[in-house]
């Protein structure tokens, strides 16, 4: 059933204009462009959401508060998110029944939901009361646990992913 | 002609690194390429995120309650030691297919706008540091501050493009 649904999504014009297999040649450089725009988006998600996890561990970015240093890098990390999972979306959909069958990808997103979820227990927990840690060094436990979960799930997310590039 | 010619040694130079025992030992371990390309995009992140950061900073954009003398001072470490670590993973994916790295007009345009961002960030460090003061307020920071950031950006953004297409020199030129 859901392979029906993915097998259809993969024969839409869309899917064949990104795996290059329409007539017009110069299509055959639109998935490199999606990649690319994948991969710059990912680094901006990554290299921002790990200032704000090693604020949480203490470790950078000292002089200021913990919640000054989330709300200066948490706006880019959405906006970068939302570009990637739209340019993971199109390279989803040009080999959607090989994605959603491959072990790597599946690991990949397990991850992430892992690391939602940690993003979640934090939000509506520790974080709560950053009031009271703003300007503790090192900040309570929770939130470097907050912070190390984090930094690792996402690592695991990057490694995965490019992985999943070379099994499909 | 020229071309050609120039195809030709860097062929030579290829063929010479493709056989020594190290790239051949790297070439039949097919959890290399992948490993080192992950670690270089992990690396990759905390450069690009850490010179976005400063970069937005100086086009007065985002969030940043840090002054831009903060900004360079904590996050221009990360731009140099983050490109440690792409430096020696580079290299040794280099080592394992320095054919395809070579003869790829996107490798050695990479390798000239990375000597290129390296220069400005240098430079753009050392003058904040210099006179944090004026670089700090709006008013008088030199106008030079925009051209730096987006010339910044851009050569980040084109150097992770080339990077990524070296990749296809193959499969879509040749």
């Amino acid at each position: 059933m859901l392979d029906h649904a993915l097998t259809h999504l993969q024969s839409t014009t869309l899917a064949a204009a990104i795996r290059g297999e329409l007539p017009q040649a110069w299509l055959g450089w639109l998935f490199p462009n999606i990649e690319t725009i994948h991969v710059i988006a990912i680094a901006t998600v990554f290299g921002s959401i790990a200032m704000v996890d090693l604020r949480l561990l203490g470790m950078v970015g000292r002089r200021s508060s913990a919640a000054q240093i989330a709300a200066e890098y948490l706006p880019i990390t959405w906006t970068a998110f939302a570009v990637a999972a739209f340019a993971g979306s199109l390279m989803f959909i040009s080999k959607a029944v090989t994605y959603f069958h491959n072990l790597q990808f599946e690991l990949k997103f397990l991850f992430m939901a892992l690391a939602g979820l940690n993003m979640l227990v934090f939000h509506c927990g520790a974080f709560r009361s950053v009031n009271r840690w703003n300007d503790q060094l090192p900040p309570p436990l929770p939130a470097r646990l907050a912070g190390g979960l984090s930094l690792l799930f996402w690592i695991v997310v990057i490694f995965f992913g490019r992985w999943t590039g070379f099994t499909t | 002609m020229h071309h050609i010619h120039t195809y030709y040694t860097v062929r030579h130079w290829a063929d010479w690194i493709s056989a020594t025992s190290l790239s051949q030992w790297l070439q039949n371990a097919a959890w290399f390429v992948p490993t080192s390309q992950s670690i270089h995009i992990v690396s990759l992140s905390m450069v690009f995120g850490s010179a976005l950061a400063i970069d937005l900073r100086l086009l007065g954009l985002g969030r940043s309650f840090r002054s831009v003398a903060d900004l360079t001072r904590t996050l221009v470490p990360w731009i140099y030691g983050g490109l440690v670590v792409l430096f020696i993973t580079g290299s040794f994916q280099t080592i394992t297919e320095p054919t395809r790295q070579f003869v790829s007009p996107a490798f050695w345009s990479k390798m000239a706008m990375i000597v290129c961002v390296l220069a400005l960030t240098m430079w753009l460090s050392r003058s904040v540091a210099a006179d944090p003061e004026r670089w700090n307020s709006i008013e008088r920071r030199p106008r030079r501050a925009r051209l730096v950031a987006v010339a910044s950006l851009g050569l980040w953004i084109a150097i992770i493009y080339c990077g990524r297409f070296i990749a296809y020199t193959w499969t879509l030129h040749v």
